[in-house]
């Protein structure tokens, strides 16, 4: 029985469980529903919930029990070697163990006959069905049939078990609805139940990548003393050993560029903002809005080609040459530039709905008193959006830091730690990527000190959304 | 209507303050406003009265053309301040409003400290040369509306932190403080308790020594004793406007009759 089908059959027995429930809600009330605690339509979905919802999730579960029970079982039938190799034989048992079954269904061959293959000539016949295989000896081929024997039964148990808990569901549910039951606040507690979990998954994969991070970093500094990492002024890996791996040129890069960048979306996106919110018309909005979305909506590789073809050459050729500044294209000035007008829809459009939710009555207050309009929007409307403009500053640094394509393509991959902006330097993000590109394994400082540099990344632009969010939060406090 | 205590009605200065006249407000397609003829006098305070919904609020904002800001709002009619018409293009809204103050039906205090709120308008219309100035300025503002003994010790407090009815007396505070030549005064009293109304009635009576003030209310005992005229609006319609004595004890229209003695409203 296929997972699909399973679903279906426990959701066929779920929607059964509504009108069941519902039918029994009724007649023991007598046929009168207004004896009933809650709606007829309430036993029903409890019934439903009940037979549905532990099923599923028995289901979720076995599905991500039973890979980890099996290979674990397997393992054992495998001579022992070191991590690597055997996780490489484990995986051409699982694919061995996937053609057997391919072979048992295009060939009609029966558990016997499966049984008695022997590893000469398997290979081919594998192959015909699409699985490659790098390496078959008997103990493979051993394993790879433990394997399939193990997934075939716990599979069978599986579709036993999640029915038998789906038609469990169903009888403990109908055996509960009496007139009195409270399903309504059953129901809700059950729906509340389950909207928990949903959000604790996302909670949880924070939680993993905070871990996995961590986990690496540690690793990290057991090869690479922290204090050299946070204190070191040289970025020069070596992949041959022996580097240095200061975090500070990065860390200067990436504030240098997000600084250029805010500076330059922070005003224009502002007044863009109280443009859109305070002065123009119906019309000018209509179209000004949804072009500035649109800028939104580039991708930033789109940008980072801009910022490699225009900004950084005309850069060059109009400022940093005649200035004596520099010669080279790329430069912390073409990417904060073309990152500044990344943000600026960002900052527009989130100070836009700030401005918006000004109370009217504010500005009737000042314009009551005389005031003009300037001065209403600079005395009254300003310092009431102030709180969340700032939010949304905050949060347009913590994408600034976290952007890679335009300062790849717009700033270059020097570290270095320099004033003159017109210079190339680059970010803590570039350098997670390319330390991480090419072939080696997540074994030596040089690669693992990714995982440092994404931590603290992480904790930077961490700490930037709590305080931006804090002070959203202060901000709407203000008027409820 | 005997425990209706009757202000003075004696009219110092009779010269006309403003004058409308016809004049016709639409929201949109909704007609809120028909043909409303009235003249209020100098030096006076008249009072607005009528059921929730006539448009009193709407005649109001009229007045010193706050329905400017309103979308899809539009005025037809002849309004003048001192026999100037307001509408004029060549008028400009913002000295107008400079000079026809208002106090709005909700208290709507700037999210600045209580002191900022007051000084708003002074600053603005650069009433006062110095702190000094300024300080006494808001001072006697909250003063007279019967604030300052409550707020003068966290004058630096925002405002928005004070209750509904001192937010109140603050928006009054606010509006007196750029001493207006006319005060427009919606409903000021709506969240009040009755000792604070006295307070605000007092100082309605007492602003009619420098200005014309112009007040919605619903409380008919309060439209008696502050006012010296009194128009009553239903349905968008100017139904009656006289002397407040008169509307009270003797009025031509059923309409009236039936509102003040609490048939219709
Ligand atoms: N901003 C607006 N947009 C559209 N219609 C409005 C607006 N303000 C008022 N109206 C309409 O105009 C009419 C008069 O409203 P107005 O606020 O002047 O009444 P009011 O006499 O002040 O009532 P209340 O005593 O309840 O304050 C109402 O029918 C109302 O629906
Ligand atoms: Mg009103």
């Amino acid at each position: 029985m296929s997972l699909g089908i399973l679903v279906l059959a426990v959701l066929i027995l779920a929607a059964a469980g509504f009108l069941a429930g519902r039918r029994r809600a009724i007649s023991s009330a007598g046929g009168d529903p207004r004896r009933l605690h809650s709606l007829p339509g309430h036993y029903g979905q409890f019934a439903a919930l009940l037979t549905a919802v532990p099923a599923l999730a028995l289901l979720a579960v076995w599905l991500m029990a039973q890979p980890m029970v099996i290979e674990q079982r397997v393992a054992s039938l495998l001579p022992a070697g070191d991590a690597s190799t055997s996780s490489l034989v484990m995986a051409d048992v699982r694919r061995i163990s996937t053609g057997l079954q391919r072979l048992a269904v295009t060939d009609g061959l029966s558990p016997r006959d499966v049984a008695g293959l022997s590893p000469e000539g398997l290979a081919p016949r594998l192959r015909a069905v699409g699985v490659a295989v790098t390496s078959m000896g008997p103990e493979t081929l051993a394993a790879a049939r433990a394997h399939r024997d193990l997934q075939d039964r716990l599979g069978f148990w599986m579709v036993v078990s999640v029915l038998a808990t789906s038609a469990a569901g169903l009888g403990l549910a109908l055996a509960r609805i009496r007139p009195d039951f409270r399903a309504r606040n059953t129901t809700e507690r059950f729906v509340m139940v389950i909207l928990i979990a949903a959000s604790l998954v996302a909670v949880a994969t924070t939680v993993g990548i905070v871990m996995s991070l961590l986990f690496e970093t540690m690793n990290f500094f057991r090869l690479y003393p922290a204090q050299d990492f946070f204190l070191s002024l040289t970025w020069n890996p070596q992949f041959r050993g022996g580097s240095d791996l200061g975090i500070w040129p990065l860390l200067w890069g990436t504030m240098y560029i997000s600084f250029i960048a805010l500076l330059v979306a922070v005003p224009i996106g502002l007044l863009t903002a109280i443009y859109l919110a305070e002065y123009a018309g119906a019309r000018a909005r209509s179209w000004a809005k949804p072009a500035i979305e649109i800028l939104a909506g580039i991708p930033t590789i789109v940008y980072g080609l801009f910022a490699l073809v225009t900004v950084g050459p005309a850069l060059r050729d109009w400022f940093a040459q005649p200035l004596g500044l520099g010669a080279s294209s790329s430069s912390v000035m073409t990417a904060g530039l073309v990152m500044g007008i990344m943000l600026i829809p960002f900052i527009s459009s989130l100070s836009d709905d700030i401005i918006n939710a000004v109370p009217q009555s504010l500005r009737d207050g000042s314009y009551g008193l005389g005031a003009t309009h300037s001065e209403t929007v600079k005395q009254v409307i300003l310092p009431a959006a102030l709180p969340g403009i700032v939010g949304a500053i905050l949060l347009g640094a913590s994408r600034a830091i976290g952007e890679t394509m335009i300062v790849v393509l717009g700033a270059g991959a020097a570290a270095k730690l320099s004033l003159n902006p017109f210079e190339a330097m680059t970010t803590v993000t570039v350098k997670i990527v390319s330390q991480l590109t090419g072939d080696t394994e997540f074994a030596s400082p040089e690669t693992l000190v990714a995982f440092a540099l994404g931590l603290t990344l992480f904790a930077i632009t961490l700490v930037l959304n709590v305080i931006a969010l804090f002070i959203v939060r202060k901000y709407r406090e203000q008027y409820e | 209507m005997d425990d209706i205590r009757y202000a003075e009605r004696v009219v110092s200065a009779a010269e006309v303050k403003i004058a409308a006249s016809r004049v016709q407000v639409f929201y949109g397609l909704n007609h809120a406003l028909k043909d409303v003829d009235v003249e209020i006098l100098g030096k006076t305070v008249t009072a607005f009265i009528g059921p929730s919904g006539c448009g009193k609020s709407t005649f109001l904002r009229c007045l010193n053309r706050m329905n400017d800001t309103i979308p899809g709002c539009r005025i037809e009619g002849r309004i003048t301040l001192d026999g100037h018409d307001i509408y004029d293009p060549r008028v400009d809204p913002v000295q107008l409003r400079a000079k026809v103050g208002m106090v709005f039906q909700k208290p709507n205090p700037f999210p600045k400290s209580i002191y900022d709120n007051v000084a708003y308008g002074p600053r603005i219309h650069g009433l006062a040369r110095s702190k000094a100035e300024i300080d006494e300025i808001v001072e006697t503002a909250l003063r007279r509306a019967a604030l300052w003994e409550e707020v003068k010790d966290r004058l630096a407090a925002p405002g928005t932190g004070l209750s509904g009815g001192q937010q109140q007396r603050l928006c009054i505070a606010r509006a007196i403080a750029t001493s207006p030549e006319v005060l427009l005064m919606d409903e000021p009293c709506s969240a009040l308790d009755p000792i604070a109304t006295a307070q605000i009635e007092e100082l309605i009576d007492e602003l009619r020594t420098q200005f014309s003030v112009v007040i919605v209310t619903h409380s008919m005992q309060q439209a008696a004793r502050v006012s010296q005229r009194t128009a009553f609006f239903h349905l968008g319609r100017l139904v009656e406007y006289g002397e407040t004595g008169q509307i009270f004890t003797n009025p031509h229209d059923p309409r009236t009759e039936s509102y003040i003695s609490g048939r219709i409203g």
